[in-house]
């Protein structure tokens, strides 16, 4: 990569204070970066910290949360500041897309309103000129401009998700969080909305950070992923590599439990449970569970190793190949 | 068979103590606050006739007498120890706010598990009903009640009762729908139960917590209204109610005279019980309900905090 | 269902209601021990004159008949004759309730205002000093009952603020030739303390309204994604989440009308302001049936009324009602 990545998280750790004294630790020291224009998609089983993470990258965590580590926008920390630091980034530099089957907008304002609501708040436009900007974004997702007036309810699911794609690009953010943007909605809709991401990253250069744990979906439309596990990076790197030549075991045995719809490859379930984040964990997180354990993996945390071109793993066994 | 049935499809019984609403009910504030508050009310009222230093019609001076140390609040318009008069109103003021509560919950229950459990054309029909019922002022309707069918304590009871009954319908009606959509009612109805059975062995267990906590708001609502009913005139003169000695005091002048001892303190107590029920019946509500209140909105911020040591230096 | 259908649904509804409370004034009358003759204090009534006036009263017919001579009385607008003067109850209906909505209205205008803001700063800033207080006070005044918070107003804010405790107007006022001003500040200064205790009661109920519809809606996604927009906090609250607690709070403050129709009942006897509630009061003592049911009935209306407006508030408030 030669250009200098829109956004580096460096050493990123999540509590949560459950009161009593107890903490959960949903993310603990997870490290990426993403170039300008890169669609990487963020996957891992449910609990694992990767919703976590992506709302950490927004602030937009409850009170109950500290955060440690680095968000660099462009070289700036944007995290060091805390809520104040951050928030006059929201929407303008970094934007995010919920999951489909969420409420993303007020059900009692117009789909327009809502949308210029956004840039006005952000000077980007006002007045006549938003809402011809919004007419012009909802065109750009494929709606009709004139569609703007309407109320939430009146749009079908698919396009309500179209239609937060277009309030989210409203300000010109170099980076879109998509949170499982496609659950919850029908095949035929998951890959259009997939097809609209792809075409706005590559024509608007907008780096996107997709959540999900839909293994095809990463695989069709993202050119790297990072797999979370126990709230840190277990595999980070271009989707090709993660496919066939996985280098953590965690990463190899997930992508042999995907029903293959190509391949006669039967469904591997992976044995056991992701340990819990609100008791301290030392060594390998995954040693319970991992089919290639050893001794090392019981007694120290594996750190983030580079095992390839652009390609890491937080293995033991990553850094013995040559 | 049926025998065998239930055994299949009964759930296991849990230890009390363990149950999840009771541990929820155990650290809540509010809960505590209120159950601990009534405890020492209703012992008062059982009680009464031994601890009240005064009986309760003996005339022991001179009318709106002002507090002294032998006379604690005083004396009321009848020559009558106030200390005395509060606790033995204890008891009627909580006798009906717990008999009528016990009407509305029968009525509003059995409405309400008819509606849900029966459905349609009975249910549309009992939910009309209730509807009519909730659009009709309370108090007007209880003080025509009252006017025309005579001032006895059990009237009033009815009375509240009767009114009353609405909320509980409808809490209760949600509540039967829902559980009787689960999948252990219709496997039991398969295998041949009856709907009685079903009713008595099934729905109402599910129901009884919802139905403890509303009863409880109902027993702070009515003792409200008796209050109020008191006041008018419509109360039972032989019982000595808190609402009865509010109107005895103003109806003999206690204003004019001054005498704020006759009349502040059953407002008071009748104010201390409602807050009490009101906050165990909420309580308890919010632990048959353990609804995660999430909230994105909040004045206070996350914290930054430093990094903690690394455990490997990465390459 | 469109717009249309549903204002007919909801006119038909708020008549049905009408109906069914004049029905229930018919039965609990003709239900009651005795009939209407016993319960007119006819001392002296031979039996004669009993009869006559069973007669006249309609009390001979079987109770199908009377019911349905009730009901068409009803539609002419006859509701009978009081037994206190022997006049028409409807015309004498109308001042007390003029008398009353002012009053009503003054207070419950400063309750809501009063409570909607109250309500917001303890959902806004939750988990504060402030909030716990806002909640223990709008609770505490909502369960003083609402005669004896009158009362002590009477007591002790009466004199302190010079205000007046007893009817509606200065019965001497007339005999110094007052200008309109001074009679308006009069019936003003009349209305201050009843109104005050009726905005004390419902303050409370109306704060923790608000605060409960209002933390609510924070729990949205679409107030999540308020805030991922970058707004902050304050405006979250007021361009989303208020905007939308407004439907369960005017449902709320709505259903209090039962409410607010006690709370008058109640005042105007400790203010003896010749209200409404002050008619239905005294029909009580005096045995005036017929002026009883007339209140009654014209109280029942009203609040019906009133849920009918909340009710067609409704479509401008929730666009999804009407789909």
């Amino acid at each position: 990569m030669s250009a200098a990545p829109v956004l580096e998280v460096q050493d990123l750790h999540v509590w949560f204070d459950l009161g009593h004294g107890r903490e959960l630790n949903a993310v603990q020291g997870a490290s990426l970066t993403l170039a300008r224009g890169e669609r990487m998609g963020l996957v891992g089983e449910s609990g694992c910290g990767k919703t976590t993470l992506s709302l950490a990258l927004m602030g937009l965590l409850p009170p109950n949360a500290s955060v440690a580590g680095h968000v660099l926008l462009d070289g700036v920390d944007i995290l060091a500041g805390g809520e104040d630091s951050l928030r006059p980034h929201r929407w303008r530099d970094i934007a995010m897309v919920f999951q489909g089957a969420m409420n993303a907008f007020n059900p009692v304002k117009r789909i327009g309103s809502q949308i210029v609501e956004a840039m006005e708040l952000h000077d980007v436009a006002s007045g006549r000129a938003a809402q011809a900007r919004c007419g012009e974004l909802l065109e750009l997702v494929g709606i009709r401009a004139e569609r703007a007036n309407r109320f939430p309810h009146e749009f079908s699911g698919g396009m309500r998700q179209r239609a937060a794609i277009a309030m989210a690009l409203s300000c010109q953010p170099r980076v879109l969080l998509a949170d499982e943007p496609t659950t919850a909605l029908d095949v035929m809709v998951q890959a259009q909305i997939l097809q609209l991401l792809t075409r706005l990253s590559d024509e608007l250069g907008l780096a996107i950070i997709l959540v999900t744990h839909d293994l095809p979906v990463v695989a069709q439309t993202c050119q790297t992923a990072a797999v979370m596990y126990a709230g840190r990076v277990a595999e980070l790197g271009p989707t090709v590599a993660l496919y066939d030549a996985p280098r953590h075991p965690y990463t190899r045995m997930l992508f042999a439990a995907t029903p293959d719809l190509t391949g006669t490859a039967g469904v591997a379930s992976i044995p056991g449970a992701p340990p819990r984040l609100d008791r301290p964990l030392v060594a390998c997180p995954f040693a319970p569970r991992c089919d290639s354990v050893f001794g090392t993996c019981r007694e120290r945390r594996p750190p983030l190793l580079t095992v390839g071109e652009g390609h890491l793993a937080a293995c033991h066994l990553a850094g013995s190949v040559a | 068979m049926s025998a065998q049935a239930e055994g299949l499809v009964v759930a296991p019984r849990r230890r009390l103590r363990d149950n999840a609403v009771v541990v929820a009910l155990r650290g809540s504030h509010q809960a505590i606050f209120g159950g601990a508050v009534l405890s020492v009310v209703i012992l008062i009222a059982l009680l009464a006739p031994w601890i009240a230093p005064y009986g309760e019609h003996e005339r022991v001076g001179e009318v709106f007498e002002p507090p002294s140390s032998a006379h604690w609040l005083g004396l009321d318009d009848g020559g009558f120890d106030m200390v005395s008069l509060m606790m033995f109103g204890t008891r009627v003021s909580l006798i009906v706010g717990f008999s009528a509560a016990l009407v509305a919950m029968l009525i509003g229950g059995s409405v309400g598990i008819i509606a849900g459990f029966f459905g349609g054309r009975t249910d549309t029909l009992l939910m009309r009903i209730t509807d009519y019922f909730i659009s009709i002022p309370d108090l007007p309707l209880m003080i025509v009640v009252a006017a025309v069918w005579g001032r006895s304590l059990r009237n009033i009871i009815l009375i509240i009762g009767v009114i009353y009954w609405t909320s509980t319908a409808r809490v209760v009606r949600a509540q039967v729908k829902s559980v009787r959509e689960r999948g252990y009612i219709r496997r039991t109805r398969v295998l041949g139960a009856s709907n009685m059975r079903l009713i008595v062995r099934h729905v109402l267990p599910q129901v009884a917590p919802l139905l403890v906590a509303t009863s409880v708001l109902m027993v702070a609502y009515a003792i409200f209204a008796e209050t109020a009913i008191a006041f008018l005139g419509l109360g039972d003169p032989s019982a000595t109610s808190w609402g009865l000695l509010i109107e005895n005091a103003f109806a003999r002048d206690a204003i004019t005279v001054g005498a704020w001892w006759a009349i502040v303190p059953p407002g008071i107590a009748v104010a201390i019980v409602v807050v009490a029920l009101t906050m165990l019946g909420t309580a308890i509500e919010d632990a048959l309900n353990p609804r995660l209140r999430v909230s994105h909105v909040s004045v206070r911020r996350f914290k930054l905090r430093a990094a903690p040591p690394r455990p490997e230096d990465e390459t | 269902m469109r717009s249309t259908e549903y204002v007919v649904r909801r006119i038909a509804f708020a008549f049905a209601t009408i109906f069914v409370a004049a029905t229930l004034n018919f039965v609990i009358f003709r239900a009651a021990p005795g009939d209407a003759t016993t319960a007119m204090r006819c001392l002296s009534c031979t039996d004669e004159v009993r009869a006559q006036l069973r007669q006249e009263l309609g009390l001979d017919k079987s109770k199908f008949q009377q019911y349905v001579i009730y009901l068409k009385d009803l539609a002419h607008g006859d509701l009978g004759r009081s037994f206190q003067n022997r006049q028409p109850v409807l015309p004498q209906l109308w001042q007390p309730l003029k008398n009353t909505l002012p009053m009503l209205l003054l207070g419950t205008f400063f309750s809501i205002l009063f409570g909607l803001i109250t309500g917001v700063v303890a959902a806004w800033r939750r988990g504060t000093l402030p909030e716990r207080l806002s909640v223990w006070t709008g609770l505490a005044f909502f369960s003083l009952p609402t005669q004896w918070l009158g009362i002590m107003l009477i007591l002790y804010l009466a004199d302190p603020l010079g205000l007046p405790t007893n009817g509606i107007s200065d019965p001497y006022l007339s005999f110094s030739n007052p200008s309109l001003w001074a009679e308006f500040t009069d019936r003003l200064s009349h209305m201050v303390l009843p109104s005050l205790t009726l905005g004390l009661v419902l303050f409370g109920e109306y704060t923790l309204i608000t605060r409960s519809a209002l933390l609510e809606t924070f729990g949205e996604d679409y107030v999540l994604t308020a805030r991922a927009k970058g707004l902050t906090t304050w405006q979250v609250v007021r361009t989303h989440a208020f905007r939308n607690s407004l439907l369960p709070i005017t449902t709320l403050i709505f259903i209090s009308l039962g409410f607010i129709t006690a709370g008058s009942i109640l005042i105007e006897a400790v203010f003896n302001y010749p209200g409404i509630g002050l008619l239905t009061y005294q029909s009580v003592f005096q045995k005036d049936y017929p002026m009883l049911q007339g209140a009654f009935l014209v109280i029942t209306a009203s609040v019906v009324i009133a849920n009918l407006i909340a009710d067609l508030l409704y479509i401008k408030l929730d666009p999804r009602i009407v789909e």
